[in-house]
């Protein structure tokens, strides 16, 4: 066996919020911190460094990870979506304009990471229930808004898109 | 103090035969990694021993779900989001999907996988004791080939398995003899995501003339390993669930459990709710018979009606005939769940005049006249829902009458609120934060309100 593995930098292939890009990386490194520091996305942000907190969400192939918890090498051949690529250009996402309008963002440590999980959501139920919301809300903390703003945000983001 | 990137290897082997001869090749040096919920932690943290990783996350091998006539087998690398999702394990292995529920948030059920959980071999984690109560058997795999074996020797002490170093779980077989079981699943934690369970159950019960004639019970932190009962089991088992049976039942389960202090709980506290947790499990067993029996009954004669009866049966629990059609259409529906899984289904897709038409059956919140289109049925679910409004001191109920009065100038209809359990001014409450609503919006919440009144009374319709 190739014992010498992918132990060195190595390049790493994957597309982020639509692009191509390859970064040089060890395999192991985070995709937290290749996102941030390599590709200059500080969107996504480090709360606990564990999994328990969500700040560092983003989608990857639509689904929902802990960008904390990827080695980098996992991510290869995937496409990655972060905070920076939900809006449309300019015109925000109905989750983000939502967030504006229900005051469901106060420090911003969280809110990348309630938006995405809050995508991630609504593309799985687009008319979910107040349970479904904090059910699918329930793996990112947030210590300022204490929730009530959030999900309400959500619920209204789901009304507008199901109406529009 | 973090991990330096640069003392690790990694590698991404796309097939499982590759996998497998690594690990051979040097046993015990390479550990493999799936979704890195637990391995990622302990990584970051610079507490991993290991410096060659292997990914074996996503491999087509390993995640897969066949159902076999006799038994369904995952793949060791499933996600809990896969289990939540598949329909036999919903339905044949509810203590499962449940407990892929339970196990951390959206994210790390996306993540983390079944045969992760098992060599993580945590004493806490919550779907093992599903696992014991179902009969689950591993395959591991390894270049020397398969074996099989029951998952209830797997767990060897705190932490350890049967796994060799050279070892990789492939396949979890569940049989399929469990269907007709009541199950109890129950979390006792901070709070249900993210946090670790201090007592977890699983438990199966049958019960014949209201004799037990199977219990299988799990329980989770309570012992080195996720531990069997198999004990209270035995003295279960033949017996009618009177009180003596639980005192003896609450008494032979604390004897069999080792629970220990940590950070999440006491061994007292432990023991005290474990006790608990087995009384709750068999008085709930002993209420499902007569619960299963009249919904049986139910359920039976109304799939037999001539479909314009069925109609007239099932319309006073929504007030919609398109619901009502629909529901009829979808007979025969052998059980609550079904039923409520249709109805949701069902409501959710009507158009707005079908949805005003259940509005208008409601009688207005607050008084007692029913509306003229509505059943006799109907108007007595609704004084019942509204039972406590009528309790409501005369301010509350004013105040409400004349909210009541705004929200029809405002939106033509009368206002609609799932008001079982819910106190006159919570309703008012409720009422005046919607008159802020606009006109689609409130549309959208009063049919949302309309949906959770059907569900309560079909299971009304099917329990009483």
């Amino acid at each position: 066996m190739d014992s010498r593995g992918r132990r060195s930098e190595s390049e790493i292939s994957f597309v982020v919020n639509g692009e191509q890009k390859t970064v040089h990386a060890y395999p192991t490194e985070r995709l937290l911190d290749v996102l941030r520091q390599q590709l200059r996305l500080t969107g996504t942000k480090e709360g606990c460094g564990e999994g328990e907190c969500g700040s560092c969400s983003v989608l990857m192939d639509g689904v929902l990870v802990n960008s904390c918890l990827v080695p980098v090498l996992q991510a290869e051949g995937s496409s990655v979506v972060t905070i920076e690529g939900i809006a449309a250009g300019e015109s925000l996402h109905a989750v983000q304009q939502a967030f504006l309008e229900c005051g469901g963002a106060q420090c911003g440590i969280c809110t990348p990471g309630m938006i995405l999980a809050a995508c991630h959501l609504l593309n799985e139920k687009p008319e979910p229930t107040l349970e479904e919301i904090r059910e699918g809300l329930s793996g990112n903390l947030c210590r300022c808004t204490g929730y009530s703003q959030i999900v309400e945000a959500v619920a209204e983001a789901a009304r507008r898109r199901t109406t529009a | 103090m973090r991990a330096n990137p640069s003392n690790y290897e990694m590698l991404a082997p796309n097939r499982l035969s590759a996998i497998v001869s690594l690990l051979a090749k040097e046993p015990g040096v390479w550990l493999p990694i799936a979704g890195g919920t637990d391995v990622m932690v302990q990584y970051a943290g610079g507490k991993l021993a290991a410096r060659k990783l292997v990914s074996i996350w996503n491999l087509p091998e390993l995640r897969r779900i066949e159902v076999a006539s006799g038994e369904i087998r995952i793949g060791a690398g499933c996600t809990y989001t896969d289990l939540r999702k598949h329909e036999t394990i919903r339905n044949e292995f509810s203590l499962l999907a449940t407990a892929a529920r339970w196990t951390g948030g959206i994210a790390n059920q996306n993540r983390g996988t079944i045969g992760g959980n098992i060599v993580n071999a945590s004493p806490a984690a919550d779907s093992l004791p599903a696992l014991l109560v179902y009969d689950a058997e591993l395959i591991l795999v390894s270049v020397r080939g398969e074996r099989r074996l029951p998952y209830a020797d797997f767990h060897t002490g705190y932490k350890k398995t049967l796994l060799a170093a050279d070892e990789l779980i492939q396949t979890v077989c569940l049989p399929r003899r469990f269907v007709g079981y009541f199950s109890h699943a129950r979390k006792v934690g901070a709070r249900n995501a993210q946090s670790i369970s201090k007592v977890c159950i699983a438990a199966l019960g049958r019960l014949t003339d209201g004799v037990v004639e199977d219990a299988r019970i799990a329980l989770g932190s309570v012992a080195p390993v996720p531990l069997r009962l198999s004990e209270t089991e035995k003295i279960v088992r033949g017996k009618t669930i009177d009180s003596d049976l639980l005192l003896s039942a609450r008494k032979t389960a604390a004897a069999e459990i080792r629970p220990i202090n940590d950070m999440r709980s006491t061994a007292r506290y432990r023991a005290t709710v474990v006790e608990n947790l087995v009384a709750e499990f068999l008085i709930r067993l002993n209420d499902d018979r007569t619960r299963t029996e009249r919904e049986g009954k139910t359920l039976a004669r109304w799939n037999r009606l001539p479909i314009e009866e069925a109609v007239e049966t099932i319309l006073p629990c929504c007030g919609s005939k398109a619901w009502a059609q629909g529901m009829a259409k979808r007979r025969p529906l052998t059980d609550e769940n079904s039923v409520l899984t249709a109805s949701d289904e069902i409501w959710r897709k009507l158009t707005p005049p079908d949805w005003m038409e259940a509005f208008n059956s409601h009688p207005r919140i607050g008084e007692s006249r029913p509306s003229q289109s509505a059943s006799t049925q109907s108007a007595e679910w609704s004084s019942q829902e509204q039972r406590n409004v009528g309790d409501a001191d005369a301010v509350v109920k004013a105040d409400l009458a004349d909210a009541n009065r705004e929200y029809e100038r405002r939106f033509n209809r009368i206002f609609i609120v799932c008001a079982a359990g819910k106190s006159a001014s919570e309703i008012l409450e409720n009422l005046r934060r919607r008159l802020q609503n606009d006109a689609e919006t409130e549309l959208h919440e009063a049919a949302e309100q309309q949906g959770q009144i059907t569900q309560i009374r079909l299971r009304k319709w099917l329990h009483e």
